[in-house]
């Protein structure tokens, strides 16, 4: 079995597993790094461009992990999704109950 | 003060044509349902609300705020405007589980988390508080506008306030969300550009990027290119423990739902996203773009301060950006400056005026006042929700040299003592209404003590903003904690209900099983 799973069914991408923990830690280092980065290489500073491309590496790797999930979670949940609001509606319209 | 071209008045006048026309088009689709009018339907790709994610949050303040601290902090302040870093966690975790819920806002959201009398109250509570918040940051943006035009032109300041807003109002009142989505993409695309541009230009001006770091050097200021220039582990500009705090509230916000005051416009975005994936991917990749724009913004305002070094007066350096704007770009490129200018108020503006009518129309009048209204109806009261919002922005916006020491206080309420409430609300399944309420009223009064009251009587010191934060989220919990034990926890059969549909993470064990036992969930073990 691989560390990161790409392949999910539709019960267990609703878990919440690794991969959204990975997901959740790389984000913000991101955030910090590509921050960080495009205002060093604004500057040209050398090391302003290297810390930039590991923003965008992480942002890469980010993604490859969490979009099979992200894409399965939504899948399976737009099968209930009419049913939600169906009953979120009835339960605004609570005179007509 | 500054002279328009006639290419200038040009730019101006088709920015104005395009934006309302557009933003008008889509009248047929808003009026269509109240779905239609606050969420666009539920139907849009990420990209659509991730630019609207970014266009709200560049209002005419963001640069003001921006060129201040970076002038004074050099790069480390960029870490000032690093709060906005919530949605990297927020975006895979209370995003997620927000958009599955379908609630229209926040305060609905709390009638599907919690049930009975408290969750009444706390929707009716949310509700108040946003119409009451959205009026406000419409005045908040719209005075700064009214300054803007002032320093720019020499108008008074009622006329920035006023005319940009009602022309906003056009295609908010027409197309509600839809208008607002729409015009937001073509503003984010606009003021993007633009901001690229003048702050390249400002680059120039000052000698270039390398002219900057040798300039700084010269200056012995080369401490402002370094991100990291603690000043120290509890003292100084920029100590460590400001930094963890700092790190610790942003990043971990993102758990939790209300963490920050950008959650309830970003809460809209994520509902009118067709997915839960276009969900996630709107406010990260919206987000992702606000912390570019601040690094962009950031190296031109050290541009600004190498060819002006030595303000001392904050009102002098803010309006650093919009200096480089107006006195660097060249003749007939102006009017297209201050469009970009016009596209960022407007994109903040269109947002609140939607916003606070949705939370008007859905959570107090179809909730209290008439819940069997058609979809007519309620569009219409979206509308003239709108335009009050609008007028009561002008009265706020004019007062608001007089309230705003006042109203930062109670944007501070909203923020320290409630904020592991917001988080808890979302991860723990025994926290309850009762709990939640208490943490809001108890933080009322502890705000009013350690940031007023006690340090004015001698029995507290006045403390740094970092340290009020751990001492009212202590306090706080000391109130909290105990009435959520000491009241029963919400009805299981309301609490399987929500789980189902939302799948939280965190402490959820009891409320799992109960939905296991029902056979709602599969057992993890049968799955995998």
């Amino acid at each position: 079995m691989k560390f990161i799973k790409r392949k999910w069914t539709a019960g267990e991408a609703d878990e919440w597993t690794k991969e959204d923990w990975i997901a959740i830690v790389i984000s913000p280092l991101a955030y910090i790094f590509i921050m960080v980065g495009v205002a060093l290489s604004f500057l040209l500073l050398w090391y302003g461009f290297l810390i930039l491309a590991a923003g965008v590496v992480l942002t890469v790797v980010m993604h490859w992990v969490i979009n099979p999930k992200l894409k399965s979670i939504s899948d399976r949940y737009e099968l209930h999704q009419k049913e939600y609001i169906r009953e979120l509606e009835e339960s605004v319209r609570w005179e007509d109950r | 003060m500054v002279t328009f071209t006639f290419l200038d008045w040009l730019w101006l006048s088709l920015f104005l044509v395009l934006m309302v026309v557009c933003g008008a088009l889509f009248y047929r689709l808003g009026k269509r349902s109240e779905a239609d009018f606050f969420l666009a339907g539920r139907g849009l790709p990420w990209w659509l609300p991730a630019s609207s994610v970014y266009a709200t949050h560049t209002a005419t303040d963001t640069p003001m705020w921006v060129s201040g601290v970076i002038y004074r902090y050099g790069l480390s302040g960029l870490w000032y405007t690093f709060f906005s870093a919530w949605c990297a966690i927020s975006a895979f975790v209370s995003t997620r589980i927000f958009r599955r819920s379908v609630a229209y806002t926040q305060a609905e959201w709390n009638t599907l988390r919690f049930g009975g009398l408290g969750a009444e109250m706390l929707r009716g509570w949310l509700a108040g508080w946003q119409v009451f918040m959205n009026m406000f940051i419409l005045g908040w943006v719209g005075i700064a506008m009214g300054k803007i035009c002032h320093m720019a032109f020499g108008w008074p300041t009622w006329i920035g306030l006023t005319v940009f807003s009602s022309i906003c109002a056009v295609y908010v009142l027409s197309a509600g969300y839809w208008g607002v989505v729409m015009a937001d993409f073509q503003q984010g695309v606009i003021a993007l550009f633009v901001i690229i541009v003048v702050s390249v230009w400002g680059v120039i001006a000052a000698g270039g990027a390398s002219g900057i770091v040798s300039k700084l050097a010269a200056m012995g200021q080369s401490w402002r290119l370094n991100p990291f220039a603690f000043t120290g582990w509890f003292d100084g500009h920029f100590p460590v423990a400001w930094f963890l705090t700092m790190l610790f509230i942003a990043l971990l916000g993102g758990f939790g739902m209300g963490t920050s005051i950008d959650w309830y416009p970003e809460a809209q975005r994520i509902q009118s996203a067709r997915t839960v994936r276009d969900a996630s991917y709107c406010i990260w990749w919206g987000s992702l773009l606000v912390v570019v724009r601040n690094s962009i913004w950031a190296v031109a305002i050290l541009g600004f301060f190498v060819m002006f070094p030595g303000m001392t007066q904050t009102a002098d350096y803010e309006l650093a950006w919009f200096r480089i704007g107006f006195e660097y770009l060249p003749a007939g490129m102006v009017g297209f400056f201050f469009a970009a200018i016009i596209a960022i108020h407007l994109s903040t503006v269109s947002t609140h005026l939607n916003l606070g009518a949705a939370y008007a129309t859905r959570d107090i009048f179809q909730h209290y006042i008439k819940p069997g209204s058609s979809e007519r109806t309620l569009v219409w009261v979206g509308r003239v929700a709108t335009f009050i919002l609008l007028i009561g922005s002008f009265f706020y916006g004019l007062m608001m040299e007089e309230l705003t020491e006042w109203l930062i206080f109670a944007l501070w309420l909203m923020s320290a003592g409630i904020w592991l409430p917001n988080i808890l609300q979302v991860v723990w399944w025994r926290f309850n209404a009762w709990g939640y309420l208490a943490a809001w009223i108890s933080n009322l009064g502890l705000s009013w003590l350690v940031v007023w009251i006690l340090p004015e009587f001698g029995i507290l010191p006045h403390l740094k903003d970092f340290q009020q934060f751990w001492l009212l989220m202590l306090l706080g919990a000391l109130i909290y904690i105990p009435v959520t034990f000491l009241t029963r926890p919400e009805n299981m059969d309301h609490l399987v209900k929500y789980y189902v549909m939302s799948r939280p993470i965190g402490w959820w064990g009891p409320v799992r099983r109960e939905a296991e036992r029902r056979g709602l969930l599969q057992k993890v073990k049968e799955i995998t």
